[in-house]
């Protein structure tokens, strides 16, 4: 079928949710595809990132509900509770997915290589053993096209090594043994926010650092001040507007020395472990890129344009290692727009100004979702806005289910009232947004929504209530 | 096996490229690097080497023809050797493609698959409330407007797109000759010209520009020059005044780093190192090659590499990554003739100088009161020269803008 003397058309760099998705859809466009992996197929996001961590999340949410038992008229004498059943929970699933990717390559006749790949030219890479595994045979394979999706890894401040033990990354917060009494997260992105909630659950006493002025710094601030509210409630300290200044280990524990950004003061927190949530690097360095030719920016994030190509036109790149918006559904819709363009058929183009139309989500309680822009972004780049804000309190749904806090808030052009914002706190938040971001990629504007019969009684109402707001006219209100 | 000949990449932005001249015609013998045919690209025309030796066998994009990188565009292989192109398999919808032959498409919308042609929508073309309303307010025809949604839909940007370039469908790049005379003729456009229109109405959409203007006494910088030509002359270098002005615009960025930025939704990227592009005029349209860190370089250096780079950019000799990264742009307008010009900002920098004209004009000087009339005032004559700086309000307000202008007119006039 080829006319080229390449092992395969396609071969795909990394088999996480964006590398398995670019290798069906390839796969399905007719091309010969072959995905080169190091670990798990599945990635971050199946292994050490989304799956596991809202399994955790989910028997948090239950041991919260079990712990307002009585408000349903529930006692228990005698609550057990057992952490490590909930990471062997995890653990299952994580299981099961990964057979469930491995499954669907065979199923698309997408070869597997095991290993971990490095350039040796711009068509060929060798596969051979890592850190991760060992390989028997090293060998190597050409592709016309490559599809770069080696993800990334947690990164850590300058000086403070994680040793997986008392300083640890995601990656062992997954997985421990025994609950620390006290622990220390160092950011407040999702992942530290998801973390802490998980933790705070479950008994743990924990203490956030945020050098931002608040948690979930890239939220609007509705909504930060909202998850703020929820999470001091539930005993969780939170340490914002403060840098990490030092992290020192101790025959105890930890040592995390704090400083306030504003006032100057300083303070140590003694712990037990402390989790870095500060961001990701990515996994670009160990792959022998100067081969090829391709270009990184300082961070080592790989540059693209609107359908993935590198500078190298044959070289493509999605996911975490093109550091745009480090999610899964982004990496998989990213994936997507290279095997499209490559097999030549039709594709919609991502361009740089599009990421921040695609969701964004953090699963704490309350969960968070958003897309687009904030009310002070809109209003910092000059659009005449309209904003619509409805609470989930008056909702019948949201009261059956026990939620108290909480809120939808629709930011749209006032004019033309294009969709610019949606900011979701509260109830199942993540499950509600994708109505809205449908919505504003079609230019469907909060009039048209608001006239969108919603069934009663749903959170989704709320939802229906927040853009009669923008017009002027909420019901409930 | 046939080598092929492809569109190279000429430089991180380029996407494609026009066949100008084949050298050789096929059946003629080739020797490896030897050139075959000139190609030209928005911003340069270059030369292609062969990558084989052998016979030109097939051509395949004719002259005039503008392909992305990558493609193919022509075969080298042994004397009547046959050159496999491949051939659609009969009865599979989707028939699989390579990136040698891969039809490469075009990243600015839906791509369609030059195999299977997809149908237009008949009946069914969804125009969105928000494009509805704004086709109702400026009275739009939206057939008349080329959508880049899927499946040809047109989106908000499509309309404004429009708006802003005011597209009225017309076919540009074929010269129609005028059937019946006094019908304006319509003259195609050249990649750069296209070019330079797509930035220029981009960096005005993009930038709120405004303008702020100075006057600089150059006598000491004459009398530099003056004093300084012979011996650079000997040197081989040409001085010109061009390296004054970009030394004291070096140093100017330097005292004020947040002119040497570009504005982000994020934030302002501050630019650690300063590359000062210079508007060259060359034969259809203008360049900008850039002077890399030209804060290090001193007046000999900055001289070479002001004439090297104009010298070159009219001799159509450079580099395309000669003519990209730089931080800051300063043009030269003043060459032909003009006294004071509103230049638009090369984006995503956050300004650009203009300098005029020199010329000896009337100006007072004073020893007594700055303002009030003294019996120290005099009416002398010096070489004068306008400073006209454009910037983006978004990033610098009047007074920053000042303070850097003010810098450079300090370096000039106290130069020595
Ligand atoms: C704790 C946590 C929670 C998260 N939760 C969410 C969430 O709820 N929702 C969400 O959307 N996102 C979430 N994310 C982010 C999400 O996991 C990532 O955005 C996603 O995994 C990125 O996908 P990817 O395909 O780019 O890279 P990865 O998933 O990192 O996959 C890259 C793969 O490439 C392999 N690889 C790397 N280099 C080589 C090489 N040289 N040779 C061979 N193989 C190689 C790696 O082993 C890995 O399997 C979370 C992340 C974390 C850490």
């Amino acid at each position: 079928m080829a006319t080229h003397n390449y092992d395969y058309d396609v071969l795909v760099l990394g088999g996480g949710p964006g590398g398995y998705v670019a290798a069906i859809r390839a796969a399905q466009l007719g091309l010969k595809t072959a995905v080169v992996e190091r670990e798990n197929l599945g990635g971050v996001c199946l292994n050490w990132g989304c799956i596991p961590t809202k399994a955790l999340i989910h028997n948090a949410e239950v041991l919260e509900t079990l712990h307002d038992a009585a408000d349903f008229g529930f006692g228990f004498e005698n609550l057990t509770v057992d952490f490590s059943k909930a990471v062997s929970r995890s653990r299952g699933i994580v299981d099961r997915q990964t057979k469930g990717v491995a499954f669907l390559m065979k199923k698309n006749k997408i070869d597997v290589i095991n290993g971990h790949g490095v350039f040796v030219n711009s068509h060929s890479i060798r596969v051979g053993g890592s850190e991760y595994a060992e390989v028997k045979e090293e060998r190597t394979v050409s592709a016309a096209n490559i599809i770069l999706a080696t993800g990334a890894r947690a990164a850590s401040l300058p000086g403070v090594e994680i040793d997986g033990d008392r300083v640890i990354q995601y990656r062992d917060a997954l997985v421990l043994e025994n609950l620390p009494k006290k622990l220390v997260v160092v950011g407040s992105g999702a992942i530290g926010m998801e973390f802490s909630y998980v933790y705070n659950t479950y008994g743990v006493d924990v203490t956030i650092v945020e050098m931002m002025e608040t948690v979930l710094p890239l939220e609007d601030a509705e909504v930060c001040a909202e998850v703020e509210k929820s999470f001091k409630k539930a005993g969780i300290r939170l340490l914002t507007g403060t840098r990490t200044e030092q992290v020192e280990k101790t025959d105890a524990g930890v040592t995390v020395t704090v400083k306030n950004v504003k006032s100057g003061e300083t303070e140590t927190i003694e712990a037990d472990k402390v989790l870095m949530a500060i961001g990701i690097r990515p996994n670009t360095d160990k792959l022998g890129l100067h081969a090829t030719g391709v270009d990184t920016d300082k961070r080592g994030f790989v540059g693209i344009d609107e359908v993935m190509r590198t500078n190298v036109a044959h070289i493509f790149a999605i996911g975490d290692c093109t550091g745009k918006l480090a999610l899964a559904h982004v990496a998989s819709a990213q994936g997507i727009v290279a095997a499209e363009t490559i097999a030549g058929v039709e594709t919609m183009p991502i361009p740089a100004e599009r990421y921040r139309f695609l969701p964004r989500c953090t699963y704490c309680q309350p969960q968070v979702a958003s897309m687009g822009l904030t009310e002070a972004q809109a209003k910092a780049e000059g659009h005449d806005i309209k904003v619509g804000k409805f609470p989930f309190m008056p909702n019948g749904k949201a009261q059956a289910l026990g939620a108290r806090t909480g809120f939808v808030k629709l930011i749209s052009d006032a004019k033309y009232g294009e969709i610019l914002g949606a900011h979701i706190v509260g109830p199942d938040a993540t499950e509600l947004l994708p109505e809205i971001s449908l919505a504003q990629m079609m230019e469907i504007t909060p009039a048209e929504i608001a006239r969108n019969v919603h069934a009663h009684p749903t959170l989704g109402e709320v939802l229906m209530e927040a853009a009669h707001a923008v017009e002027g006219h909420p019901i409930h209100m | 096996m046939p080598t092929p000949i492809k569109m190279p990449q000429l430089g991180e932005t380029v996407v494609e490229g026009t066949v100008s001249r084949w050298l050789k015609q096929p059946g003629e013998r080739v020797e490896r690097q030897e050139i075959v045919l000139e190609i030209s690209t928005d911003k340069i025309d270059t030369e292609i080497p062969a990558p084989a030796a052998g016979t030109l066998l097939q051509i395949t994009a004719s002259e005039g023809q503008t392909v992305r990188v990558g493609t193919v565009i022509g075969y080298i292989g042994a004397p009547g050797e046959a050159v496999v192109t491949e051939q659609p398999s009969v009865g599979t919808e989707q028939s699989p493609v390579t990136s040698e032959q891969s039809p490469v498409p075009n990243p600015q919308s839906p791509i369609p698959n030059p195999q299977s042609p997809i149908p237009k929508p008949t009946g069914r073309e969804f125009v969105s409330p928000v494009v509805a309303r704004m086709a109702a307010e400026h009275s739009l025809d939206l057939d008349s407007i080329t959508g880049t949604g899927l499946h040809g839909r047109v989106t908000k940007k499509d309309v404004e797109n429009f708006l802003g370039t005011g597209d009225k469908g017309l076919e540009t790049g074929k010269t129609t000759p005028s059937p019946q005379s006094p019908v304006p003729t319509l003259q195609s456009l050249t990649p750069m010209r296209r070019a330079i229109a797509e930035h220029m109405e981009r960096s005005v959409r993009t930038s709120p520009h405004v303008m702020a203007l100075f006057e600089a006494d150059m006598t000491a910088v004459v009398r530099h020059r003056e004093a300084h030509k012979a011996a650079y002359a000997a040197k081989g270098i040409d001085l010109t005044f061009t390296p004054y002005f970009v030394a004291a615009v070096a140093e100017a960025l330097r005292a004020n780093p947040q002119v040497n930025s570009s504005f982000t939704a994020e934030g302002l990227l501050l630019h650690p190192r300063i590359h000062v592009g210079i508007a060259v005029a060359v034969p259809d349209g203008l360049l900008v090659p850039v002077i890399r860190d030209a804060d290090e370089l001193n007046l000999a250096g900055l001289s070479r590499a002001v004439n090297d780079l104009a010298e070159r950019a009219r001799a159509n000799k450079l580099s395309p990554d000669e003519l990209q990264g730089g931080t800051f742009t300063v043009t030269n307008h003043g060459v032909s003739g003009s006294l004071l010009g509103t230049p638009i900002i090369n984006q995503p920098q956050a300004g650009i100088l203009g300098i005029g004209k020199i010329e000896k004009r009337p100006v007072v000087r004073s020893g007594g009161h700055p303002l009030l009339p003294s019996a120290d005032d005099a009416i002398v004559i010096r070489p004068m020269c306008y400073l006209s700086f454009s910037f983006d309000h978004r990033i610098l307000d009047g007074a920053e803008a000042d303070g850097f202008v003010g810098r450079v007119v300090q370096v000039l006039e106290n130069w020595g």
